[in-house]
């Protein structure tokens, strides 16, 4: 369980988030409009910016966590794989998903190459095993992440607007493989993409004015997407399943 | 096959080159023990030699590591004016004549180190208010600093009698020449901390050199080891640049031909990359003793004249 309690960010002088108070329970989707502060409020969990007020995991402040007990926890998934290393392989980058788990300064163990075999065959991908990062598409990419999250073995996982960069047969594959992690993992999705969300199922956190609003249900209806986004809506129109 | 090759020629290359010189020497010469010759190969080429290797392991493995952590082919310490600091330690300690030793370090080595370590810190000070595309800006601030720095040194030949700037002037040219065991042994302690520095880490590395957020969300206290290791490199850096003067370039091209000849993700390229900076420099150091010149021409001007056409090229050509 992820308690948030008044978190506020600031971001060059301009307030992002405020006074956020929110309880992650269970399966989350959070929406909102460009700028809303999403993004920024998965950052700060994952510790990947600095903010004003408390985040705690289960009764521990994330803070107090060190950063390998972090990563065990939670995982996060960006929308865009940008790596600097023009080298490593897909093999080699799903395989440091392992990095919490492996012994200090030394190599990374057989178990940790199964599991990391395992996940790529899991997902289908084993064949891009030898294929460079910097060569993937958006599609490879996002499997490649997934599998690293999964190798990383952690109870929470995030995704920051996976469909982002994918046509719509990529997004079914990727809201598909969401949708599975389901089960054994929880799922905390923050998306543009309405079609994902009404898919995945979640309760439905909708930021707005840098505050946010919860939907358990009745959030995919036309007067309330409309109320909520400031345009018109005409129901969904693709479907994923 | 090409591999072989080049690694076969270096390797012979670090084998005839206490033979070469100003003064040719053959087998036989040294093998009496009472010989002329022999003095020269044991006291002054076989240093030089090992001298030269473990500086060139330094400036690689520096390299590697300041082009892994700051993810840019571009950074080196030569480049972020970190010898250019020990170079003007150096020289401030010439200028006020404390060639004498202190604790027995020389007062040079040790100002030469505080210039390096003062520009490492605040490199790193500075960086925190870089935001976006931060690497590029650090590189201008080194370049800054590296100017700065020129100048004072200019004050101090300004104020400097004779004797003292010819002093600055050679040292400021580099040079490998040492005489007895004691340097190449230091250096050989120092290179051997630095590799296993950056060994120990390997994979802290391996995660930092993709992105400082990949590396963080794996579980990387990515602060904590860039301090770590930019510090223990620029103790090695500072350490040679104090004996040696600035011998510039070696950072930034030998970790780019390695990674050419195996393009394989960083922590695969570490021990190779030292092995080949310690040939790499060797060979630049034969060169110069070799040239039939009136005297032997000082390896920081010959790596320079490699090296800064290297860095247009990189520039160039970065993707």
């Amino acid at each position: 369980m992820i308690n948030i309690k008044t978190l506020t960010q600031t971001y060059k002088k301009k307030q992002i988030l405020k006074n956020i108070t929110l309880k992650i329970k269970t399966h989350l989707t959070i929406l909102g409009a460009n700028g809303s502060g999403k993004s920024t409020l998965a950052k700060a969990i994952c510790g990947l910016i600095d903010y004003k007020g408390e985040i705690f995991l289960d009764t521990t402040n994330i803070k107090e966590l060190s950063l390998i007990e972090r990563a065990k926890s939670i995982s996060y998934i960006p929308a865009k794989l940008e790596v600097y290393d023009p080298y490593i392989s897909v093999e080699e980058f799903v395989l440091l998903g392992r990095f919490a788990h492996k012994e200090n300064f030394l190599d990374y163990s057989q178990k940790d190459r199964d599991i990391t075999k395992q996940t790529l065959e899991f997902l289908k991908i084993s064949y891009l095993k030898e294929h460079t990062i910097n060569s993937l598409s958006s599609g490879e990419q996002q499997l490649t992440l997934i599998a690293q999250a999964l190798t990383q073995q952690s109870k929470i996982i995030i995704f920051d607007e996976p469909t982002a960069n994918l046509d719509p047969r990529n997004s079914k594959i990727i809201a598909q493989h969401i949708k599975g992690l389901k089960e054994f993992h929880q799922i905390i999705l923050i998306t543009h993409d309405l079609h994902l969300a009404h898919y995945i199922e979640n309760y439905i956190v909708f930021i707005k004015d840098k505050n946010a609003h919860y939907f358990e249900d009745n959030f995919f209806t036309d007067e309330n997407l409309e109320k909520l986004y400031g345009v018109k809506f005409n129901s969904l129109a693709v479907v994923y399943d | 096959m090409i591999k072989n090759i080049i690694w076969f020629t270096l390797l012979s290359i670090l084998l005839i080159s206490p033979f070469m010189g100003a003064v040719t020497l053959t087998l036989s010469d040294i093998l009496d023990s009472n010989s002329f010759s022999s003095t020269i190969f044991f006291e002054l080429r076989i240093p030089r030699v090992l001298f030269a290797f473990f500086a060139g392991v330094i400036l690689a493995l520096s390299g590697l590591l300041f082009q892994t952590i700051f993810r840019n082919a571009l950074m080196t310490p030569y480049t972020l004016g970190i010898s250019s600091g020990a170079v003007l330690g150096a020289g401030i300690a010439i200028k006020l004549g404390l060639g004498t030793l202190v604790f027995g370090i020389s007062a040079i080595s040790i100002f030469g180190f505080m210039g390096a370590m003062f520009t490492v810190i605040l490199l790193i000070y500075l960086s925190q208010f870089l935001k976006g595309s931060q690497q590029q800006a650090l590189l201008l601030l080194g370049i800054a600093l590296s100017l700065f720095y020129s100048s004072a040194l200019m004050i101090i030949f300004y104020i400097g009698s004779p004797m003292q700037n010819d002093m600055l002037i050679r040292f400021t040219m580099g040079s490998l020449s040492v005489i007895g065991w004691e340097h190449p042994l230091s250096l050989g302690v120092i290179s051997f901390i630095l590799f296993g520095a950056i060994y120990i880490y390997r994979f802290e590395l391996q995660l930092l050199n993709l992105s400082e957020s990949q590396a963080s969300l794996k579980g990387v206290d990515t602060k904590k080891i860039t301090l770590v290791l930019l510090i223990i490199s620029s103790f090695a850096i500072g350490t040679l640049v104090s004996i040696s003067g600035p011998i510039g370039f070696i950072g930034l091209i030998v970790p780019h031909i390695v990674a050419k000849l195996y393009p394989v993700t960083v922590n695969k390229r570490i021990v190779k990359t030292a092995i080949f900076g310690g040939f790499f420099l060797v060979l630049c150091d034969t060169i110069t003793r070799t040239l039939q010149t009136q005297s032997e021409l000082p390896i920081g001007i010959v790596t320079a004249f490699i090296g800064a056409p290297f860095f247009i090229y990189l520039i160039i050509s970065r993707r």
